[in-house]
């Protein structure tokens, strides 16, 4: 039987502190970007800030009943948890829109998004199914089952129509890869078809999360190169398309890597490397031509957004997009310049807020902007350091827990903040699309501000336990 | 465990990304400017009051050129929002719905377009997000039947303006005139805004920038829908608009006006001109015009083509851009140059050989005095082949050469065939030939003196502006130096523009003037002289008359002569010199002493005394008809 241990005995106290924290500065922030001199003050429930102070402390409530809750509940119930979620996810899709996206649950101003919840109860399952005693990370129905329960609510958000969360769920790949998730049986089952070919294991099916950097780094070269064109001197006037350079370009470093492979493998290995080296190739290039023709076949606002990340717009397109494709990020990283080093003071900006209403969204999903430009470089940079300590301190946790449900489950949750961080942070600075999703206890919004603080809370209480369990 | 070693690849992946976005935003924030200087775009906007131009007053203290208050209705495309009732609109300015479209459709079309480098297209300068006028000069009465109504109607909005008004309706060469600034004139970081007026000719355009005064620039923060929202850093950048000083003339508005009345019917012109300040008293052009008649889109799509289309041509300025042969005037600096070479003394007599040149019926000149008093051709003619032929070569051809270039130094010395650095603008050089230009007509070393002897007398190639006619009277005047004519006598209290102070000495001695000067006051006064009807009672005046012959060979062969030119220099009082003139009255018919004279004289002394006593030769110069008048 478990020791009855206080309330607070052995809490984290770094991480909750920067949780209330970031809270604090979230309603501080909303309140100067949303100021309204006729509303002054911050309790007037029928101002944003108002409302966020309430949601807020609606939060906390939570978090408070989360701690009087024994956290064996979620090993226990995970199972329910998710189908409840998955039950409101498909009750969703039937309310009537907001902003072209599905996913609003509730009667007039409140209510809930069950995409925010979802993200805890796939978590919570995640952690459930890896943690089971006799699960082995190497079998096929682990990954099969372990991806049913990540596509079915990442399925129905997409049908949702909002890409951002959908992308968020995402991050749960990095939790299966730090488990040991391997992709391999499914892999192998389709490779080792092929006559001939005999492996044990693919380095592609282990290695998913570096394999996936690479699979972007090759979507974004062969873009940025599929707007040039090359002239060759033995064909004179011929212009040829960037894609082919991407190809010959492949084909060049998988010949290299062949040769190198060669030296180092002992003679047995040598004609895995050919194999190796073909694969290789024939995979960068069948991925490299998805995208560049796939490119192509995409709506031209998807074109235009993709390329004004990316850099590779026409300028006069750019121009064009800069009062209309581009209008939010454009006014927002002007928002974040403006800033300077000291930034223009508290409640001045003078583009992110709601007064002079430059950058929309400037209290919810571009609140970062707002942030920047009040208190320049120097919060800017504390906000992210704050943000990236958070992260790490969420690792530590995870990687002290004895039990493998609670480490699952916590780095689900540092992945979650960190796609969350990444994403919103970046599409602020030009480092990432523009993809509509809030910053972790900083943006308004209810739902947000309240599957966050529960998935922190939950955190916290299951880590305030990790002696009493054994696995 | 197996997998432990994989977090780090997170922690790694983590960190990678918080230093890579802190350093982002390092440069972003403190590095580099663009998004800074973006950010301003989005936000501040600079509201700009053009304060009105300067008044010009003349040298009595009148007002020459003042401001009349008028409005502009101005439009914003960008703010007028999308349920604009245009026809509400339209019958408050009592237009169709149609002429207000049409007006919008014609404003776009008259920006013009430019070229964009950047893009490599052609581009409109029209700018939704711009205010341009869409009603012009409207007076406070139009005005004030739109105005309490405005407010319904956004993205229009009054202006005051003002619009140039010149109630002595004269000098229009002078003072020039404005007109809208275009395109290339208005943006930004240029002066003007849409609707501004800049100075294009004359004064207006010469002191434009003492003229258009300092520009008010108020900062404003605005808020996406370009309302202002706050003054920028508490107003700490704005700046006041403020008019300039007014601009004071040399001109005598009153005399300008009587020389335009004594020109009508005639073409020519007149310049008068203070000696010891250079400053310009008068300076008609015939025919002339109103100078009101440019002011404003109204009057000048009524008068434009008209003033155009005149066969007079009134609007060519023609004290300043019109080369005419000098005739006889010519002769004063014919002297003073061969005695300064040393080539003749003030007593140097030459028979009057009419077989040489054709001259009058006068005793032989036995005096520099006398040859001018008497203008005798055969006289100059010795002269100028004095100067010309100095034997400095065994060459004769290339002698003249030599002396020629000598000679032409002197003109220019004299202000002569170079372009005057006046404050007028269309100011020609005239022409005084060198070397260069007769090698170009004949060959080099193929020409003499004989060659080229109509210059001797003013004639042939040698041509010269009014204004340099006068300023040589001026250097008469003066006995050897002037100060470049100029119409500005003071900016504000600072005085003329420096160049306007300095004297410019010619390179003759002071003591060869006094025997010229003195052919001049008898050219006037004694019995003899070509200059008889200019003398007026109680003023000793020096004069020189010129009678220029006008023909040419057409392409047809045929020789085209019409009645000579008239032509006078004078100064007057001699031994305190006041004014000196130049007239030249186009094809007048008779000599420099028949027309121009008597006008110059009319000059003087309306300048002198303030009053003309005698009529009779006031009225014979008013009710004459001259120059060939369509």
């Amino acid at each position: 039987m478990r020791q009855n241990q206080s309330l607070t005995g052995s809490i984290d106290w770094p991480l909750l502190f920067v949780v209330l924290l970031f809270m604090t500065m979230g309603i501080a922030t909303v309140y100067s970007t949303a100021y309204n001199e006729e509303h002054p003050s911050l309790f007037d429930f029928s101002m944003v800030y108002g409302k966020q102070v309430m949601w807020v402390g609606v939060s906390l409530f939570l978090g408070l009943l989360v701690f009087l809750i024994d956290s064996d509940i979620y090993r226990k119930f995970a199972l329910p948890i998710y189908g409840f979620s998955i039950t409101l996810l498909v009750v969703v899709l039937f309310m009537p829109a907001k902003n072209g996206a599905h996913s609003w649950l509730g009667i007039g101003d409140m209510g809930i998004q069950p995409a925010e919840f979802a993200k805890i109860a796939v978590a919570i399952l995640l952690a459930r199914v890896l943690s089971d005693l006799n699960v082995n990370q190497q079998n096929i129905r682990t990954v099969f089952v372990t991806n049913v329960i990540l596509l079915f609510p990442m399925a129905l958000i997409l049908l949702q129509n909002d890409a951002g969360t959908f992308v968020v769920f995402t991050s749960f790949l990095f939790v299966m890869y730090r488990e040991g998730i391997t992709y391999d049986p499914l892999i192998l089952g389709v490779v080792n078809r092929i006559p001939g070919i005999r492996f044990k294991q693919t380095w592609l099916g282990t290695h998913f999360i570096p394999i996936l950097f690479v699979v972007i780094f090759l979507s974004i070269t062969t873009l940025l190169l599929s707007k040039e064109t090359i002239t060759l001197d033995i064909f004179p006037g011929e212009e040829i398309p960037g894609f082919y350079g991407m190809v010959f370009f492949l084909f060049i470093f998988c010949l290299l890597g062949y040769g190198l492979l060669r030296l180092i493998l002992s003679k047995r290995d040598r004609g895995r490397a050919l194999i190796i080296a073909v694969l290789a190739f024939v995979l960068s290039t069948t991925i490299s031509g998805a995208v560049n023709f796939g490119f192509e076949s995409l709506q031209p606002h998807q074109k235009v957004r993709i390329e004004l990340f990316l850099g590779i717009i026409d300028e006069e397109l750019a121009d064009e997009a800069k009062d209309g494709e581009d209008y939010n990020r454009n006014r927002a990283l002007a928002a974040v310049g403006s800033g300077g080093l000291t930034g223009r003071g508290y409640k001045n900006s003078m583009l992110a807020n709601t007064r002079t209403g430059h950058v929309p969204e400037s209290e919810t999903d571009f609140i970062f902007c707002a942030f920047a430009e009040e208190w320049g470089f120097m919060g800017s940079m504390v906000l992210v350091v704050m943000y990236i300590f958070m992260m790490l301190r969420i690792v530590k946790i995870a990687e002290r827990q004895r039990s493998r449900f609670n480490r699952v489950y916590a780095y689900s949750v540092a992945m979650i903040l960190f796609y969350h961080c990444a994403v919103n942070i970046g599409m602020n600075i030009e480092l990432a699309p523009v993809i509509g999703i809030p910053l972790p206890l900083f943006s308004y919004g209810g739902s947000s501000m309240m599957s966050f603080s529960m998935m922190l809370f939950i955190l916290l209480k299951l880590d305030s336990q990790r002696k009493d369990v054994l696995n | 465990m197996k997998y432990d070693s994989r977090k780090y690849v997170i922690i790694t992946f983590i960190t990678l990304i918080g230093i890579i976005y802190v350093l982002k935003l390092f440069y972003m924030q403190v590095v580099d400017d663009t998004w800074k200087l973006r950010a301003q775009e989005i936000a501040e906007k600079r509201r700009e009051i053009t304060p009105p131009r300067a008044v010009v007053f003349d040298r009595n203290g009148k007002k020459v050129v003042e401001n009349k208050t008028y409005y502009n209705l101005m439009m914003c495309e960008d703010e007028i929002p999308e349920d604009f009732d245009t026809l509400a609109f339209a019958k408050l300015i009592g237009w169709t719905k149609e002429d207000v479209k049409n007006r919008i459709y014609n404003i776009r079309i008259e920006q013009d377009s430019s070229w964009n480098r950047q893009k490599k297209i052609r581009e409109s300068n029209y700018r939704s997000y711009r205010t341009y006028p869409f009603l012009k000069e409207l007076t406070a009465d139009e005005m004030s039947t739109i105005l309490p109504h405005l407010e319904n109607f956004p993205g229009f909005r009054e202006e005051v303006s003002s619009m140039r008004n010149y109630p002595y309706k004269s000098a229009a060469n002078i003072l020039g005139y404005v007109a809208e600034a275009g395109p290339e004139d208005v943006g930004p970081r240029k002066f003007y805004k849409n609707g501004d007026l800049k100075g294009r000719t004359g004064l207006e355009s010469y002191y434009e920038d003492y003229i258009r005064g300092q520009r008010g620039i108020q900062y404003i923060v605005q808020d996406a829908v370009n309302n202002k929202v706050s003054s920028f850093e508490d107003g700490q950048y704005d700046t006041t608009a403020r008019q300039a000083d007014p601009i004071h003339l040399g001109l005598d508005i009153e005399l300008q006006q009587y020389g335009e009345k004594l020109m009508q019917n005639k073409k020519g012109a007149i310049v008068a001109i203070e000696p010891k300040t250079g400053e310009i008293l008068t300076l008609v052009s015939a025919p002339s015009y109103d100078p009101n008649y440019f002011v404003g889109k109204k009057n000048i799509n009524k008068y434009y083509n008209e003033l155009v289309n005149d066969p007079n041509k009134p609007l060519y300025p023609r004290p300043l851009a019109s080369a005419y042969m000098p005739g006889s005037t010519f002769k004063t600096l014919q002297s003073l140059i061969g005695m300064q070479e040393g080539v003749i003394t003030e007593n140097t007599g030459f028979p009057c050989n009419k077989s040489v040149v054709g001259c009058h019926n006068h005793p032989s000149a036995q005096s520099v005095t006398q040859a001018v008093q008497m203008s005798c051709n055969p006289y100059f003619y010795a002269v100028t082949r004095r100067i010309i032929h100095q034997k400095k070569s065994k060459n004769i051809n290339e002698d003249a050469a030599i002396g020629l270039a000598k000679w032409a130094e002197y003109m220019h010395s004299f202000g002569l065939g170079v372009r005057l650095p006046s404050d007028l603008t269309g100011i020609t050089p005239g022409l005084i030939p060198d070397p260069a230009y007769y090698d170009k007509w004949y060959g080099h070393n193929n020409w003499r003196f004989s060659t080229i002897r109509s210059i001797s007398i003013g004639q042939g190639e040698v041509q010269l502006t009014p204004l340099q006619l006068a300023n040589v009277a001026a250097i008469m005047a003066n006995r050897g130096w002037y100060i470049t004519p100029h119409v500005v006598k003071s900016i504000g209290d600072d005085g003329p523009l420096p160049r306007f102070r300095k004297k410019n000495y010619t390179m003759v001695d002071r003591k060869y003037f006094d025997p010229v000067v003195e052919g001049m006051r008898r050219c006037v006064h004694e019995a003899g002289g070509t200059a008889r009807l200019a003398r007026i009672p109680g003023i000793t005046m020096c004069g020189k008359t010129g009678t220029v012959e006008d023909q040419r060979n057409l392409k047809s062969g045929n020789l085209l002569k019409r009645p000579n030119h008239s032509v006078f220099i004078c100064f007057a009082p001699m031994d305190d010199p006041k004014i000196a003139v130049a007239v030249f009255i186009e094809n007048a018919g008779g000599g420099g002493g028949t027309w121009a004279a008597p006008t110059a004289s009319l000059i003087v002394e309306k300048y002198l005394n303030g009053e003309v006593k005698d009529e009779a030769k006031e009225k014979r110069i008013l009710d004459a008809k001259l120059s060939l008048w369509e």
